[in-house]
């Protein structure tokens, strides 16, 4: 095979079995790689209604065909597995050097599955794979354990591990690799903890083999070329990370604030890019193969909140920030450390953190309940105290473990959790932008931004310029931006490559690498199937159309302030279009024709 | 009014943000009124051959100006006007 390995390797970590098979050409073609195939794993071989925390789920690890290319940003991987934050299918991705390691070691897919009776970790060198143990590293940070493994396996080993959130079944603890880049979303690094598996370490001699040097190389020049020359793929984000959108999102009025309950913050300057950039940047950084750079090295010198690191991206800085009422960015940046050193998603941490100070502030959540830390919002450094209290499930933080649902619901109030299928939304109010509330409603894996980036269309007039306060057509751009979000995802490729990158390019590219003919249309037709395969688990897990919806609050609380004042989520008038052009029923559900049409009967 | 500028346009203004008090009853007024504080720097990142940037975003009181009236947008002393070059993340 070309750009895949051919290889899956699979580990029973109840039994100890190693096994090496051979990959499917047939899923590969349909599938892609990646999310894709190891979506098609789960399908195939775990039960959609297993608990995610028992041995019976399985824990995917999926390079894509770009993965170890030279194709602009194909750095990176995805974990893919059944969430515990959400029931739902999880599939979080990640950059840095640990997806391409994993290709060059040899394997398109690491499947792991069972319990390890005991701590290990997983040593794999080439075609040399052990599992050993790691009692002696078990409880300690990231940066500790990536040090550790590196110094008795290889110094240029890559190493992926969670930190004590991910031991002790934080529901929404990060796979982090590379120490700083995470799997974030959906409790990936729970199900990795439920294993006993501290970490994976990999070292690759290989290479990927290409079908079509001289067509690859020139499809990559192309694309290389073209995010160079764009404004944000060539130097925007090099200069001031992701977190330049908080200005932009606060002056159009769609900036969740406290809790969502408004959507613009006074001071939000004081924790965008620009701020971050001029005060706390180090520099900035890429992943493999990156031509971006969007990543920020950064260190705080106040004492109180003194450290190193990476981030935050504006995901972060948002939920830590004006969502917690809070314009401390050193107090953020420490917080956001401190999620990479705990291994815990960053976004669900802060959406959390926000929902607990909004109960608190409404009185349902008592001084005597949170052991004297006072939850009100602003408190920057109540945030970095909760956020070692979750890290570490003690005091309040081991509730506020479960995600905002779990412990509003706790409390008797689920109804302050800004959550859609139980995982946090991020950064955008879907009553100042109505198609991303259209997209959280229907995302694969609950609340997400990057299943399908509308606001790229409906802000910030990336490709079209649609307005952000009406509903019509919406639904034709969310299925366009969540079909190509997963074929993209599904090749190994960072989604910020669209800063410049078209369809096609992805899709030239990967007929070059692979051999197999992919068009702009086939590329977005496995994007759809995979979308579909992915709804389907979720249906056979029980999620039925009325977990398609958003907090009542979006719906009928309208913004107090700001540029979208008076504005609500109109999420029923386009659910149905939605529905229609999926080729879905009334119910959400995939009709037999369409099934029929992706090849998925 | 008050006239705010984001990320890389801070770089030709020096400033976040300014009160204008000089009339500008239009967008493409205000731009040019501005061009003359802050210099041509400013006049070619914004509004090169006198036509908007297509790397520039413009918001009056949070709408972007591609659904209002473009340069013509009429504008009123209690306005903000917001610059922006164009930018992505997430």
């Amino acid at each position: 095979m070309f750009g895949w390995s051919g290889t899956i390797l699979r580990v029973n970590l109840t039994t100890g079995a190693i096994r090496k098979e051979a990959t499917n050409p047939a899923d590969t073609a349909k599938f892609i790689g990646a999310r894709g195939l190891g979506t098609k794993i789960m399908v195939d071989e775990v039960d959609p209604k297993v608990d995610p925390l028992s041995p019976e789920n399985k824990l995917i690890f999926a390079p894509g065909p770009f993965s170890g290319t030279f194709a602009p940003s194909g750095g990176r991987y995805d974990v893919v597995t059944k969430g515990p934050l959400t029931g739902t299918i999880a599939a979080s991705n990640s950059g840095g050097s640990f997806g391409p390691e994993l290709k060059y070691a040899g394997y398109d897919l690491l499947i792991l599955e069972g319990k390890a009776a005991k701590p290990v970790y997983l040593w794999i060198k080439d075609d040399l794979v052990e599992i050993r143990d790691a009692s002696h590293i078990w409880g300690n940070l990231v940066p500790e354990t990536t040090e550790l493994l590196r110094a008795e396996t290889d110094e240029e080993a890559k190493v992926a591990c969670i930190g004590p959130a991910g031991e002790k079944g934080v529901l929404f603890a990060a796979i982090m690799n590379d120490m700083h880049r995470a799997a974030g979303r959906s409790g990936v690094g729970a199900v990795m903890g439920s294993k006993n598996l501290k970490a994976v370490v990999v070292v690759g001699m290989g290479a990927v083999k290409v079908a079509d040097p001289k067509g690859f190389m020139a499809a990559v020049e192309k694309a290389r070329a073209a995010v160079k020359l764009h404004p944000v793929g060539g130097a925007g984000l090099k200069a001031y990370g992701t977190d330049v959108l908080v200005n932009i999102l606060n002056e159009t009025g769609a900036l969740p604030t406290r809790n969502f309950q408004d959507a613009h913050f006074p001071t939000a300057n004081k924790v965008g890019g620009e701020s971050l950039s001029e005060k706390l940047l180090v520099r900035p950084k890429g992943c493999y193969s990156c031509v971006i750079s969007c990543g920020r090295v950064t260190k705080v010198s106040n004492p109180k909140y003194m450290g190193e690191g990476e981030g935050p991206e504006y995901e972060a800085a948002w939920c830590m920030g004006p969502d917690c009422g809070i314009d401390d960015l050193e107090a953020i940046v420490k917080t956001n450390f401190l999620c990479n050193e705990y291994g815990l998603d960053s976004i669900t941490l802060g959406a959390t953190i926000a929902c607990g100070m909004d109960l608190f502030e409404a009185g349902h959540v008592t001084l005597k309940d949170t052991g004297g830390v006072d939850m009100s919002f602003g408190n920057a450094d109540s945030l970095v105290e909760l956020t070692r209290l979750i890290g570490n499930r003690e005091g309040i933080g081991d509730k506020l473990a479960l995600g905002s649902y779990r412990f509003a619901e706790g409390y008797g109030h689920p109804e302050f959790s800004m959550t859609v299928k139980k995982q946090e939304m991020p950064a955008y109010d879907p009553r100042g932008v109505q198609g991303i509330g259209l997209e959280y409603a229907t995302s694969n894996r609950g609340g997400c931004h990057v299943r399908g980036y509308t606001i790229a269309v409906e802000v910030l007039g990336n490709g079209a310029k649609l307005d952000p306060h009406v509903t019509a057509e919406k639904p034709f751009w969310v299925k366009l931006f969540q079909d190509l979000t997963a074929a993209i995802d599904s090749t190994g490729a960072c989604l910020f490559g669209t800063f410049g990158m078209s369809g096609e390019d992805f899709a030239s590219m990967l007929t070059t690498l692979t051999g197999v003919s992919y068009t702009l249309d086939d590329y977005l037709k496995a994007g759809e199937r995979i979308w579909n395969l992915e709804r389907m688990f979720n249906l056979k897990a029980d999620f039925t159309s009325a977990d398609d919806n958003l907090p009542e609050r979006l719906l009928k609380c309208p913004i107090k302030t700001g540029p979208s004042k008076g504005e609500v989520s109109h999420l029923a008038d386009m659910l149905p279009e939605y529905y229609q052009l999926r080729g879905w029923d009334e119910h959400g559900v995939p009709t037999p024709e369409k099934i029929k049409e992706l090849a998925l009967d | 009014m008050l006239i705010k500028f984001f990320a890389d346009v801070r770089k030709f203004t020096g400033r976040l943000e300014q009160e204008w008090t000089r009339p500008a009853p239009t967008l493409r007024e205000l731009v040019l009124g501005l061009a003359e504080q802050h210099g041509q720097a400013f006049l070619d990142r914004v509004l090169p051959g006198g036509k908007l940037s297509a790397t520039i975003i413009v918001l009056v009181n949070g709408q972007s100006i591609v659904h209002l009236e473009g340069l013509e947008t009429a504008l009123r002393p209690e306005d903000t006007v917001a610059f922006f070059p164009m930018i992505a993340g997430g």
